[in-house]
């Protein structure tokens, strides 16, 4: 990918305790890529490396071992995080400020000139929503608010790629759509946004490209359209009137993919053997409720990742 | 955007912060009341009674300046972390050093606004009690301001790299031992043993010695001080604290925020 935004390269890390004696290994060798543009979902059950790997990329975990870049520059680099936005999981900012003196207090780090702070805070509070919530204190904002005020902090000095940490983490469905709707229009302003989650249904709702870690290994890294399109095409079909020697000879052909009660089957199958199925039913004066496509979704292919790294 | 301006923002943060912290009204109400309990104490006694107005004073503004240097100073890298408002900070283009500086001078300078109003009050007292003021109180008090400084930049050393307990402790300790030193020193160079007379010279190189701070004495008894006696504790006290505060950044910058 030469148009890569963030490149991570073999990143190992392992955690040391008890003066030394014990260490734990997070990441084994985790290599994946960002493109310019694109809004990248870091995928993994809890513990997998997710945050861990996120850390490294914002220079609060040093790697044991393997490369990390973010536009060119050493995570270590202090410079270039001009150019980067972070949002880390379940945020706690200073409650004592109002969220317009807390976005003023970041611009400030940022290096956001004096001149143009007002302006750009008062700009951020509008697009997050906050306008009118500019004034008061952050201890007294509910959960969506505190993550759409920072989401703002992370755009303060107008970054180039944002990180966020389990954006929609703990929001309801109001809160996940807001975020998610800022999310889509970071994207339409040209930002790469890397996003770290597990929750699968906004990966697919929003993401471009996706990897999945499992036990600090990557599992898969693609496209997320290409990683559902690949998988095999499942097929539901729905029987009624089977007889016990219908059932028995289904069970056999098609093993656990026949679920059902009585005269009620349901078959799920891979496309090509509807066909043969429909056949054996209909010859036994079966009849047909239903054929349905079943769409492979990130989940199915999410939770036989992890049991497979499991089962290694 | 300069250094300065960013450690200038980080500090301005950590003393509102302080401002806003109703605990430090009430440490400073009491710190006021005791300076205030001066003038019942002195009339126990029928001699020296503005001495000792004046002493129960200073002790109280050096006692609760400290007592804050030390519990505010070890929680305060600890409570970023703690409540991980360390994350969104430092991945920002600021370096782990500038953090700790600009926490260092805001606490700093929080603390130095504590000891001018203990010191207004001090002063309040004193001329109600028909005591005397001069340039020596205040240097008295310029003297509680730089042991205070060492101390914070001592509770953040050790607040950098181990717990917020651990940290109250050695910071206490070195306090104490701190005011020890020189008499410890006294006492070994008067012992016949060689051994003893070295291991208490080198304690007393070792860790600071807080009583080169204390003009106190002077002032309760109004003795003169002269230039060097001020500017010699001072440059004192910035070598101690440069000490301190590189070794903590040395400590900060490797460290992991999990």
């Amino acid at each position: 990918m030469s148009s890569a935004v963030v490149s991570v390269d073999g990143l190992t890390k392992e955690f040391r305790s008890g003066f030394g004696l014990r260490s734990k290994r997070v990441l084994r060798g985790v290599s994946f890529q960002v493109a310019e543009g694109e809004i990248f979902g870091f995928v993994g059950p809890n513990g997998a490396g997710k945050t861990t790997t996120l850390k490294i990329l914002m220079g609060l975990i040093r790697a044991s071992g393997g490369r990390a870049r973010v536009l060119g520059h050493d995570v270590r680099e202090t410079d270039y995080r001009r150019q980067v936005g972070f949002l880390p999981e379940a945020p706690y900012f200073y409650d004592y400020l109002t969220g317009r003196e807390f976005l003023r207090f970041y611009a400030r780090v940022c290096g956001v000139a004096r001149p143009d702070r007002a302006a750009r805070v008062e700009t951020l509070l509008d697009w997050v929503g906050l306008g009118h919530a500019g004034g008061a204190r952050l201890r007294n904002y509910s959960k969506g608010m505190l993550q759409r005020v920072g989401i703002a902090q992370a755009l303060v000095h107008d970054p180039r790629v944002v990180f966020l940490d389990e954006p929609m983490s703990g929001l309801d469905p109001i809160g996940r759509k807001e975020i998610r709707d800022l999310i889509r229009r970071l994207q339409a302003e040209g930002k790469t946004v890397f996003m770290n989650t597990h929750i699968l249904s906004d990966v697919e709702m929003l993401c471009d490209r996706v990897a999945i870690i499992v036990q600090g290994e990557i599992r898969f890294e693609g496209s997320a359209h290409a990683l559902l399109a690949d998988d095999e095409r499942d097929a539901e079909v729905v029987l009624t009137g089977v007889g016990p020697a219908l059932a028995e000879r289904l069970a056999e052909r098609f093993g656990d993919a026949v679920r059902g009660l009585g005269e009620r089957v349901e078959v799920a199958i891979g496309q090509k053997r509807v066909g043969e199925l429909l056949s054996e039913a209909l010859a036994a004066g079966a009849q047909v409720v239903s054929v349905a496509p079943r769409r492979a979704s990130l989940e199915s292919i999410f939770l036989s990742a992890v049991a497979e790294q499991a089962r290694r | 955007m300069s250094s300065l301006d960013r450690i200038a923002a980080i500090a301005g943060n950590t003393l509102r912060e302080a401002i806003r912290n109703r605990v430090l009204y009430a440490l400073l109400f009491f710190a006021l009341a005791l300076i205030g309990t001066g003038v019942l104490l002195s009339t126990l006694s029928y001699v020296e009674r503005e001495r000792i107005l004046q002493d129960v004073g200073f002790a109280a503004i050096r006692v609760f300046s400290v007592a804050i240097a030390v519990f505010v100073g070890i929680g305060l890298v600890h409570k970023e972390v703690d409540r991980r408002t360390i994350f969104t900070i430092l991945s920002k283009p600021i370096a782990r050093s500038e953090f700790l500086l600009g926490k260092y001078l805001g606490l700093l300078a929080t603390l130095w606004l504590q000891i001018a109003v203990m010191g207004a009050g001090f002063a309040a007292v004193s001329l109600a009690a028909g005591a005397p003021l001069g340039a020596v109180h205040a240097a008295a008090l310029a003297g509680i301001a730089a042991e205070v400084a060492v101390i914070v930049a001592i509770a953040l050393l050790f607040s950098a790299f181990t717990s917020p307990m651990l940290a109250s402790l050695f910071t206490a300790g070195i306090w104490l031992i701190g005011h020890l030193t020189r008499d410890l020193r006294g006492l070994g160079a008067q012992s016949q043993v060689e051994a003893v007379k070295r291991a208490t010279e080198w304690l007393y190189r070792a860790l600071p010695d807080l009583d080169a701070f204390d003009l106190t004495l002077q002032a309760a008894h109004r003795l003169p001080i002269a230039t060097s006696d001020l500017l010699l504790p001072l440059a004192y006290a910035l070598g101690w604290i440069a000490i301190a505060l590189v070794a903590a950044a040395w400590i900060f910058e490797r460290r992991d925020f999990r």
